[in-house]
């Protein structure tokens, strides 16, 4: 993977090397699948995990168990990418259960300073509130912004990950943005 | 998200966004191009629930039911093929008599035939109450004869049976019979019916009746009815079944110590009432009295004699055995497969359809168990299924 902080681009990384064999059609498609929402799964997990060893290991399983039960994949019950990350919200949301203790969304706070040093400071600042802000939200509200800003997902596809319907979705986001925002004006 | 503010508070929230290691990804994408192999999973076992899913082990759980299905029916046959023809409820009979000791691969068919103890009581001179008990053994071919010939050779159980053992050691009073066909070729016959004689004096035994014909194949032939001492009827039947090629042979046993036992009381019923009428008469003054007595005497005492006749009759039916032995020509072994004697179409056809059944009852059986445990286990996954939902939604609530 690129260092680019930014989303997946998907299909331009060469992420999985060729196989020996032949692949199947489903195959294809899952590579596809795990080149788009590697990262993107990644990010989604860390935020909601707030622990990148973790993370890491949330994410492999993940993918793990979405190769395992690729062939129970039912296309008219959703889009891959839905489908994807409501397997790694079950894992995320276990691990979380395993551990008794409640989801933090922010990103790690050595991240940001350390992005800080490289940027101004004004941005640095801004960024910082951002972060803050994001803590003081629900963890379902901030786990609708990482859904939304961290895995860039449509909200359609948010509204399969969580099991609600798109208008409701895109309602539920408003209001969390909403509340983001002006908790980052309460912070300035 | 309409305003430039949401749009430059969406920027920061991607700026935001977590990424994996370099090291994290090369690895991933190591472990995506081979497939994802199996990981132990020793920091995060929560996470190798998956292992445990119930679907996992639905094939092994699947194949060892099958397996138990496949044992159980195969025990089953095997029971089964050895109690062929063994009704259930002559077991409880044979507790109640001395119980035949059954050879493998014998068939064997013992039926009551008589209305046990209480058709005894109530038929002390019906000499045909009691159990009876037959044993078909169709022996075909040489090697046949020839095992038969040896075991009855070497141990003296040529028949399937060991009644005789049992019954004597029990003092049970046990009628038994046999039939055996003998195959020859017409030459032969006149030298096996010679050794037939010769098998039935070496064992103290009665021709009865005898016939010899002579003649073309299925023509010639010859038929005896014997009577053999009981004590040595195996002995004699192994001698006999030794003659020639055995087509068939048929033993059947029927266990007369009730009505054996009944006239013997009767009988000292009787005497005792002899003995009383005989007081009587001595103590009788009157004429009419005395004539009285008398004739009640006389009817005692042919009461009596009837009841010694039968008994008679009884132990003799015991001590002496009736064989039949026919020597057949023209009958080859493929002909005997009326006897059982052989294994065909039908039988095959036989054989499977109770395996089939047996397979089906251990089925029906097993699913009797495994039905209510599946469905406690179908309960029991949708509770901890609901359950983990539940601990989900909680977490982020």
């Amino acid at each position: 993977m690129d260092s680019d902080p930014g989303r997946s681009t998907g299909m331009e990384q060469t992420l999985v090397a060729e196989a020996k064999d032949a692949p199947r059609a489903g195959d294809l498609a899952f590579d596809r699948l795990y080149r788009s929402s590697r990262d993107d799964v990644y990010a989604y997990v860390a935020g909601l995990l707030r622990d990148a060893p973790a993370a890491e290991e949330v994410t492999a399983a993940t993918f793990e168990r979405a190769y395992r039960k690729r062939n129970r994949f039912d296309p008219e019950r959703g889009e891959p990418r839905a489908w994807l990350f409501g397997i790694a919200r079950n894992a995320a949301l276990d691990e979380l259960r395993r551990r008794g203790r409640q989801a933090e969304l922010t990103a790690e706070p050595a991240d940001v300073e350390s992005k800080a040093f490289e940027e101004d400071a004004e941005r640095s600042e801004r960024r910082l509130a951002v972060s803050a802000a994001l803590e003081r939200l629900q963890p379902r509200e901030r786990e609708l912004i990482a859904l939304k800003f961290f895995a860039g997902l449509a909200n359609a596809e948010i509204a399969q990950v969580l099991g609600i319907g798109e208008s409701n979705a895109g309602t539920k986001l408003h209001r969390a943005m909403t509340k983001l925002r002006e908790a980052c004006d309460g912070h300035a | 998200m309409d305003t430039p503010r949401d749009d430059r508070l969406a920027e920061e929230l991607r700026a935001l966004r977590p990424t994996p290691r370099p090291e994290f990804t090369a690895e991933l994408d190591e472990r995506a191009a081979a497939g994802f192999p199996r990981r132990s999973r020793l920091r995060f076992p929560s996470l190798g629930s998956g292992s445990l899913q119930p679907r996992r082990l639905l094939l092994p759980a699947g194949g060892l039911a099958v397996l138990a299905i496949v044992i159980a029916t195969a025990v089953v046959s095997t029971n089964q093929s050895g109690d062929e023809g063994v009704p259930a409820e002559s077991y409880a009979l044979l507790d109640q008599k001395p119980q035949p000791e059954r050879r493998a691969g014998a068939p064997q068919t013992v039926s009551p035939a008589g209305g046990g103890a209480a058709a005894a009581e109530d038929s002390a001179g019906s000499e045909d109450a009691g159990i009876q008990y037959e044993a078909d053994v169709p022996v075909v071919g040489a090697a046949a004869q020839d095992a038969t010939a040896a075991s009855g050779a070497s141990s003296g159980t040529a028949a399937p049976l060991r009644l005789e053992a049992d019954a004597n050691s029990r003092n049970r009073a046990v009628e038994r019979s046999a039939e055996i066909v003998l195959g020859a070729d017409p030459a032969d016959v006149a030298d096996d019916a010679a050794e037939v004689f010769e098998a039935v004096h070496a064992h103290n035994g009665i021709v009865m009746r005898s016939s010899t014909r002579e003649g073309e194949p299925g023509e010639a032939g010859a038929r005896f009815e014997l009577l053999i001492p009981s004590a040595k009827l195996s002995d004699a039947l192994a001698a006999l079944s030794a003659i020639d090629e055995v087509i068939s042979r048929h033993e059947a046993t029927t266990d007369i110590t009730a009505p054996t036992v009944t006239t013997g009381e009767l009988l000292r019923d009787s005497k005792a009432r002899i003995d009383s009428l005989l007081a009587q008469l001595e103590e009788a003054e009157v004429e009419s009295e005395r004539e009285a007595v008398e004739a009640e005497l006389r009817q005692e005492r042919r009461h009596r004699a009837r009841l010694r006749a039968s008994l008679q009759n009884l132990q003799r039916r015991a001590d002496l055995s009736r064989v039949l032995v026919r020597i057949e020509t023209g009958v080859t072994t493929s002909d005997s497969s009326a006897d059982g004697g052989s294994w065909g179409i039908d039988e095959a056809l036989g054989d499977a359809g109770k395996i089939l059944a047996v397979a089906a009852a251990v089925t029906v059986v097993a699913l009797a168990i495994l039905g209510p445990i599946a469905l406690i286990a179908l309960l029991a996954w949708l509770t901890h299924r609901a359950w983990v939902r539940r601990e989900r939604r909680r977490v982020l609530s």
